[in-house]
């Protein structure tokens, strides 16, 4: 896409940085989510199961919307929560870091809110409302231990059945804990954090720590062109140079695979020096692309890759694998 | 801690979906399955690099079909400017936008040629050759040309018959190879701005 640009726009565009941070819209990611895997799912091999996590998604919207009407945590929850954002900022972490996290119990209301709204659904087949069920019947102990373990990537003890609905339900709460931090603060910290490189080595988001789930390269206004990782948890999107592996940060032997005669929006940014590949969704072909809507979507791309030998940079935070352990 | 060594083998195939989320709601990974048969992957590259024209050095983004890799030709497709790149920021000149055509003329210069005096003729010849002409041609013009010192006796070592044009594309290390076997012969002008 070429256009000729004028002297005014080339003097913005000398003085423009890159924004390195993209914080989630809470308004309106969980709908945007909801309504890309709904139109995914028209004559799509799992389409039962991308319209199940669309319902999942426009629970998830509900929930976010009504979560400042929860009481916030006080007293000893609140000291730590202050302690470890203090930490975060002497050591140049991420501010909201996942793993280790003082959760509250509000992720759990969250969570029994979204098997509720599922299994309350005139079309939900009945081994979904049964699995709902199950979910909620389950011990806050249990849930608590799940938690811990999808937000650390754990893979060993997965419980595969419930941990769609506990990803789901803890993005909630973590879209939600990055929506109230005071934004410049966020903002600022996230920044100067995204410049050190520490984290530029780690890869993971620099809000929350997570894994990302897939990585975009934007088209809107004024990210065109940069390529952004999106993180599987709070949302966050943080900068990536294009052509380089996200896994491994190697600049050598990348190549861009896609099922052909398929959409030129979903691509597997492979990498020859770690066998690994993410997908890479390109807003430019589709402007309506969706991290984690459009990885999941794209099943098949994953197995054709998984059948070249290429193994997957981290996992889809709605769909996971039951460990053998 | 991330479970590293586990990480490491997440694949999605037919028998980890059989035991995934997706089949433990009451789903079937089957359709998905079959529909694989049908599909074949195509390999596409971005490669980054420095548009060769001017001094400016902008970076661009070369796309490419195909993978040498993989036994099938490679062929540029379409460059643009590389948004990450500090000088450009993705745009690119009108002359570094029409690099493609450059890459793809059917008269770009692609070995080296010889046009003798007089001849109206270009001939293809082998580096060798070249490089052995252009080496004798220098020798003999550095020997007839060569300056030790200038009438009033001040030592000035130059060699000012000849000049060389350089890329100006190349990295800070080519630039003082560039100098540093130019100034060596004595010569004194050499250009890396192909400007022209």
């Amino acid at each position: 896409m070429q256009r000729i640009l004028d002297p005014a726009q080339i003097e913005s565009f000398a003085q423009r940085t890159i924004p390195r941070i993209r914080l989630p819209d809470s308004a309106s990611l969980f709908a945007r989510r909801a309504e890309r895997l709904r139109k995914l799912g028209k004559n799509h091999a799992v389409g039962d199961y991308l319209r199940l996590m669309a319902a999942v998604s426009d629970a998830q919207q509900a929930a976010l919307d009504t979560l400042p009407l929860l009481p916030s945590p006080s007293g000893q929850v609140a000291d730590q929560v202050e302690q470890r954002m203090a930490q975060a900022r002497t050591h140049a972490m991420p501010p909201l870091q996942a793993s280790g996290w003082p959760r509250d119990s509000r992720w759990r209301t969250i969570l029994n809110e979204l098997c509720d709204a599922v299994a309350a659904l005139p079309d939900s087949p009945d081994a979904v409302r049964a699995a709902c069920a199950r979910v909620r019947e389950r011990q806050t102990a249990q849930l608590e231990e799940q938690a811990d373990l999808l937000l650390a990537a754990g893979t060993h003890g997965v419980d595969a059945e419930a941990a769609p609905f506990i990803m789901a339900a803890l993005q909630v709460y973590w879209v939600h804990l990055v929506a109230s931090l005071n934004m410049d603060a966020a903002r600022d910290l996230a920044i100067e954090h995204h410049s050190a490189a520490t984290v530029d080595v780690s890869g993971v988001c620099p809000v929350c720590g997570t894994l990302p789930v897939v990585s975009v390269v934007r088209a809107d206004k004024q990210y065109q062109g940069y390529r952004y990782l999106h993180c599987a948890l709070c949302a966050t999107e943080w900068h990536l140079v294009r052509v380089k592996c996200s896994h491994c940060l190697s600049t050598e032997g990348i190549a861009y695979q896609s099922i052909e005669g398929g959409s030129e929006a979903v691509r597997a940014e492979s990498c020859e020096h770690c066998h690994t590949y993410r997908k890479i969704l390109y807003q430019e072909k589709d402007m309506d692309v969706e991290p984690v809507a459009d990885d999941l979507g794209s099943l098949a791309l994953d197995l054709l890759m998984a059948e070249e030998g290429y193994h997957r940079g981290s996992g889809n935070p709605l769909l996971w694998q039951a460990s053998e352990g | 801690m991330a479970d590293m060594t586990r990480r490491r083998f997440l694949m999605v195939t037919g028998a980890s979906l059989a035991g995934s989320s997706l089949a433990l709601l009451g789903f079937s990974p089957t359709a998905a399955l079959a529909e694989v048969r049908e599909f074949k992957l195509a390999r596409t590259t971005e490669v980054r690099n420095t548009c060769p024209y001017c001094a400016v050095a902008c970076g661009i983004i070369m796309y490419g079909l195909g993978d040498d890799a993989k036994n099938a030709k490679s062929s540029i497709i379409h460059i643009e400017g590389d948004p990450d790149h500090p000088v450009n920021r993705g745009t690119l000149c009108p002359k570094g936008a029409g690099l493609i055509d450059f890459i793809h003329s059917p008269s770009r210069l692609q070995r080296p040629e010889y046009r003798a005096p007089g001849s109206d003729k270009w001939q293809p010849i082998s580096w060798d050759e070249a490089l052995g002409r252009i080496a004798k041609l220098m020798k003999e013009d550095r020997d007839a040309n060569f300056e030790a010192k200038t009438a009033d006796g001040t030592t000035v070592n130059r060699w000012l018959t000849i000049a060389m044009l350089a890329a100006s594309a190349a990295s800070n290390e080519v630039g003082y190879l560039t100098h540093k076997v130019m100034r060596s012969f004595g010569t004194l002008a050499f250009d890396n701005q192909a400007r022209v």
